[in-house]
C-alpha cells in the first residue's frame, strides 16, 4: 500500500520486499492483472471511442482514470463489465480472457464485479433493503443472510436509518451510497466507480471517495475510478485508511516520507490514453493539454 | 439509414427480442412471480376500460345497424351482425389497440425510463438477464390475458347491443340473443380468440424493443413511447388484415375436407 521511497522505483519490487505486507502480497495469483486492457479499439459507426488503451489494474489496486467529458472513460468501465464489445483487442479479468463471452458466460465473471453508476442506477420501484439484496435475491440466498449482509452494507457505508426507504425519498449522495453499498454485496474483488461524485457537494464527494479508500486499503479490492473532478484524484492520491488503536479506520496523509503505490492514473484523450503513472508524476508532467486539465481550464 | 433498411433492421432485431425473450424463458431462475405480476397489471388492470370499450362498441353497432336492418326487415339479425362483427373483428382489434394504449405505453416509458437512469445496465452488472427479467414476462403476460379481454369484450359488447336493441329499439331480448347464438360459429369464435395471440405478441414485442432502444434522456422516453403505441397500432390493423385471410384459408379449407 504505501512504500518509503516515492521516486525511482520498480512498480512490483517496493510491495514484494516490505515486511509490512502480508504473506497474501506474495501469492503467485497477485501477479495476475484483476483487470487488463491490451490493445482495446472500439469505434460507434464513424467515431472512435477508444483507441489502441492498453493498462493494468493490478490486485488491491485503484486505477484513477481521468479525461473530459467523451473522453472513453466510462466506455472503459462499460468494456471491463462486458456491458459493451471492443471491436478490436482483448479484455482480461483476473487473468481469463473475456472479449469473446456471451451474455451467460459474463454472468458468472460480474459475481466478482461491482459497478457504482454516476447517477446510482437504484431501482424506482425497490426499497433500499430490496436494492441492495437485489443480488443476493437473485441468488436465492436465505433471507436470514440477506438481511445480515444488507445491514452491514448499511452500516458500511453509514445509512442504517435508510432501510426501508424508497430510492426516490434519498438525497444524491444517500443514493449513490446505496448504490455502493448495492455493489459491495457479495463482496466482489473488483469494484468499478463510474464518475460516483458527480454533480455532489464536496464534504459527500468526500464521504464517497472514503469509501473507495476504505474498499482499497482495508479490503484490497481492486478498482477502477471514473472522474474528472480533481478533489477526488487529490483524495484518492494522497490519503490512505488505516485501523487504529481501537479497531476504527482513520484516514491519514501519505505526507512526505510515504508514497501511495496502490493508486495509479490514467488520463484519457479522444480515446487515447495520454498518461499514465503516479500523481506526482502527473502534476511534474509538462503537456499543454494535462497542465489545462490540472487546472480546471 | 434509409427507410427500408431501417425496417429491416428493426424487424431483425424485435425477431432477435422474441426469440431472445422465450429460450431464456425455461431456464432457471424463472420468475413466476413477475409474469403473475404483470398478468394482473395487463389483464385486471385493463378489464375496465376494456369492458368499457366493449360495451359502448356493441351498443353503437346496434344503433347504426338496427334501422337498415329494419327497413330490410331483417331486425332479428342484428343480434347475430352484433356478435359476428365483434367477436370476427372489432372485439379483437378493439382490445388490442385499447392495450396497446394503455399497456404498451407503459412498457415503453418504464424499460425506456429503466435505460436511461441505468437501471438496466445496472441489473445486468448484478448479474441478471433484462431478456427473462422484463420482457420474457410481459410479452407472456400480453399472450396470455389479450384473448381473455378480448372474450371479455366480445361479452359486454353482446350485453350493450342487446341492450340497446331492447331499450331504444324495443326488440325482444330473447330474439337477439337467439340471434346471436345463431349466428355465430366455433371458427368465428376459435379465429376471435387466435388473433389475440399474435396481437399480444406484436405489442409486447414492439413496446419492450422500443423501450429498450430508447436514447437521449426524458425525451427519448417520450418519443419511444409514442413510437410503441403507433407502431404496435398499425401493426395490429395490418396483421389483422392477413390473420383474418389466413384464418379464412384454414377454416375454408377444413369446411371442404369435411
Amino acid at each position: 500500500m504505501l512504500s518509503s521511497e516515492p521516486e525511482d522505483q520498480d512498480q512490483s519490487k517496493p510491495i514484494l520486499d516490505s515486511p509490512e505486507f502480508g504473506e497474501s502480497f506474495y501469492r503467485a495469483d497477485r501477479a495476475v492483472p484483476a483487470i487488463e486492457f491490451r490493445n482495446v479499439y472500439l469505434a460507434f459507426d464513424d467515431k472512435v471511442i477508444l483507441d489502441n488503451v492498453s493498462f493494468k489494474v493490478r490486485k488491491g489496486e485503484t486505477k484513477i482514470i481521468l479525461g473530459r467529458s467523451g473522453s472513453g472513460k466510462s466506455t472503459t468501465i462499460r468494456l471491463s463489465l462486458g456491458l459493451l464489445k471492443p471491436d478490436d483487442g482483448e479484455i482480461l479479468i483476473d487473468g481469463q480472457d473475456i472479449t469473446d463471452f456471451t451474455e451467460n458466460q459474463m454472468m458468472k465473471v460480474r459475481e466478482q464485479i461491482g459497478m457504482v453508476f454516476q447517477e446510482g442506477a437504484l431501482f424506482d420501484s425497490l426499497s433500499v433493503y430490496d436494492n441492495i439484496a437485489y443480488r443476493l435475491h437473485e441468488q436465492g440466498a436465505d433471507e436470514d443472510f440477506v438481511e445480515s449482509e444488507v445491514k452491514k452494507m448499511l452500516s458500511f457505508v453509514d445509512l442504517d436509518d435508510a432501510i426501508d426507504k424508497m430510492p426516490a425519498e434519498l438525497s444524491g449522495g444517500m443514493r449513490r451510497r446505496v448504490g455502493i453499498a448495492r455493489a459491495l454485496v457479495g463482496k466482489p474483488q473488483i469494484v468499478l466507480f463510474d464518475e460516483p461524485t458527480a454533480g455532489l457537494d464536496p464534504p459527500t464527494a468526500r464521504t464517497i471517495c472514503e469509501l473507495a479508500i476504505k474498499l482499497r486499503d482495508i479490503q484490497d479490492v481492486s478498482s477502477i475510478f471514473v472522474t474528472h473532478e480533481m478533489n477526488n484524484l487529490e483524495y484518492l492520491s494522497s490519503e490512505y485508511a488505516i485501523h487504529d488503536e481501537n479497531g476504527g479506520i482513520v484516514f491519514e496523509e501519505e505526507g512526505e516520507k510515504f508514497c501511495l503505490i496502490n493508486t495509479e492514473i490514467i488520463m484519457i484523450r479522444d480515446g487515447k490514453i495520454i498518461f499514465e503513472g503516479k500523481d506526482e508524476e502527473l502534476r511534474a508532467n509538462q503537456d499543454p493539454y494535462i497542465k489545462k486539465f490540472l487546472n480546471g481550464k | 439509414m434509409n427507410p427500408l433498411k431501417n425496417f429491416l433492421f428493426e424487424l431483425q432485431e424485435i425477431t432477435y427480442l422474441i426469440y431472445n425473450a422465450f429460450i431464456r424463458l425455461f431456464k432457471r431462475p424463472t420468475y413466476v412471480t413477475e409474469i403473475i405480476k404483470q398478468m394482473d397489471s395487463i389483464g385486471v388492470g385493463s378489464l375496465p376500460i376494456i369492458l368499457l370499450t366493449g360495451f359502448f362498441t356493441g351498443g353503437v353497432l346496434t344503433l347504426q345497424t338496427y334501422p337498415s336492418l329494419e327497413y330490410f326487415g331483417g331486425q332479428g339479425q342484428t343480434g347475430q351482425l352484433v356478435a359476428f362483427t365483434l367477436i370476427r373483428e372489432l372485439g379483437p382489434v378493439l382490445s388490442a389497440l385499447m392495450v396497446s394504449g394503455r399497456i404498451g405505453s407503459a412498457i415503453s416509458a418504464e424499460l425506456g425510463s429503466m435505460v436511461v437512469s441505468q437501471q438496466i445496465d445496472a441489473m445486468r452488472a448484478l448479474g441478471t438477464d433484462p431478456y427473462k427479467k422484463l420482457v420474457a414476462p410481459r410479452i407472456l403476460a400480453l399472450i396470455f390475458m389479450l384473448p381473455l379481454l378480448t372474450v371479455a369484450a366480445d361479452i359486454f359488447g353482446i350485453l350493450g347491443g342487446g341492450m340497446v336493441a331492447n331499450n331504444l329499439f324495443g326488440l325482444d331480448y330473447n330474439l337477439f340473443f337467439t340471434s346471436v347464438r345463431n349466428g355465430i360459429s366455433l371458427q368465428d369464435i376459435l379465429g376471435g380468440v387466435i388473433k389475440p395471440l399474435f396481437f399480444g405478441l406484436i405489442i409486447g414485442s414492439i413496446s419492450c424493443y422500443k423501450g429498450l432502444n430508447t436514447k437521449g434522456g426524458t425525451v427519448g422516453v417520450g418519443l419511444s413511447t409514442t413510437n410503441s403505441v403507433v407502431l404496435s397500432s398499425i401493426v395490429v390493423i395490418i396483421a389483422d388484415f392477413f390473420l383474418s385471410r389466413g384464418l379464412q384459408h384454414i377454416f375454408s379449407a377444413q369446411s371442404v375436407g369435411f
